[in-house]
């Protein structure tokens, strides 16, 4: 029986913040980070590992900022107004709307970010 | 013992300083002994605003520094005998006085008044934290435009922060033909945001600019629309239940045809 557990994301320690971000408040921390709120426009979160927002993400994020590919974000409402994942910078298409889609998760996939529906991992 | 409430938003020229005058004058004409305190030291203008400016020889930075008694500062308005203005100095800037200062100075005017209104500066800096010092309850001032919300954000986050705990809002400057065709927010729009209780909804209207110009708050008019809004919010403020007022502009057919005749 092998004991010793590959270095992925999901063994770093995770922050649960019980509040919503509001603008110009930022979180920054090493390894994953849960908001059971919302992280309002001019909010920022910055994580070594994966950013969940149980709520409306309007703000900025970048998840695996010291450089983890498979670092992801999830919310349940998905409009952030710029979102990183590693070095990857992206942001939503002009002009986007605001409909209410079901969570969503963004990931790099193929050297890009692909933004998709929610679906929890087998 | 009186209630210190301040009067904030973040961003400039939503309505702090009407929203004071109004709210102040209303909850004079309720009864209440009101004093309201203009803490935007350098750019003054709730004595203006109040029709009061010609009054004024001491000011809040006098009262503070002992240059007179705090009661040499007060200005009584000229229309209810029980509503006081603490004037800003024009000639001084903001740093002219301590939060420490402030704290004490609250604490002198809630002995002698039921409700000490501030009328915060805009920004998040020196005025902004002297003007809540003070005050144990926050009113967050906005405009149903997404800069101004974003910055009432941010000042809720600061409140918050300073532990001036569950502030409440006003919408000012509201256009419901704009609302309904989509090119404003919404009320809903905007409690999705900012998530903190609503105080009152006040609408845009043509009766606030000559009210501010000629130093007459508009709740002093009853056929004004705002200012009805800003009787309700102090009835509020006092306690009283009072349900939202309908924002739809009524319009007879005189209304109407003039509504016709003047868009292009």
């Amino acid at each position: 029986m092998r004991n010793s557990w590959p270095a992925s994301i999901s063994n770093r320690p995770t922050m649960l913040y019980e509040k919503s971000l509001r603008s110009g408040q930022n979180i920054d921390f090493d390894g994953n980070v849960v908001v059971l709120g919302d992280v309002n426009p001019g909010a920022e979160i910055i994580a070594s590992g994966h950013i969940l927002v149980m709520g409306s993400l309007r703000g900025l994020v970048h998840a695996g900022a010291t450089g983890e590919e498979g670092a992801t974000v999830t919310a349940l409402h998905f409009a952030p107004t710029q979102l990183r994942i590693a070095s990857h910078i992206t942001r939503p298409p002009d002009g986007a709307d605001n409909e209410q889609k079901p969570a969503e998760t963004a990931r790099i996939r193929n050297d890009e970010v692909v933004i998709e529906k929610y679906q929890a991992p087998r | 013992m009186g209630r210190v409430i301040v009067i904030t938003s973040g961003k400039g020229g939503v309505g702090k300083t009407t929203t004071t005058a109004n709210v102040g004058t209303a909850l004079a004409m309720l009864g209440k002994k009101i004093v309201m305190v203009d803490t935007d030291i350098g750019l003054r203008n709730l004595d203006v605003v109040m029709g009061l400016e010609n009054r004024i020889v001491y000011d809040i930075v006098d009262a503070v520094r002992g240059n007179c008694r705090l009661k040499q500062a007060l200005i009584k308005d000229k229309r209810l005998e029980n509503l006081f203005l603490l004037p800003a100095a024009q000639t001084k800037d903001k740093t002219a006085i301590s939060t420490e200062q402030m704290v004490e100075l609250c604490e002198k005017l809630k002995e002698e008044f039921d409700f000490v209104v501030i009328d915060c500066p805009a920004g998040i800096e020196h005025g902004f934290k002297n003007a809540i010092a003070g005050a144990e309850q926050a009113v967050v001032v906005t405009t149903p435009e997404v800069s101004a919300v974003r910055d009432a954000d941010r000042i809720i986050g600061l409140l918050e922060a300073a532990g001036i705990a569950d502030p409440t809002l006003i919408i000012n400057r509201i256009r419901t033909n704009m609302v309904r065709s989509g090119d404003m927010m919404s009320v809903d729009d905007i409690l999705d945001i900012l998530a903190i209780n609503l105080l009152g909804i006040v609408p845009d209207d043509d009766a606030i600019v000559i009210s501010t110009n000629r130093g007459e708050p508009t709740v002093l008019d009853d056929n004004s629309r705002p200012g009805q809004a800003f009787r309700n919010i102090a009835r509020r403020i006092n306690g009283e239940e009072v349900p939202l007022m309908s924002l739809d502009e009524k319009q007879g057919f005189f209304g109407r045809l003039k509504h016709m005749l003047k868009a292009d």
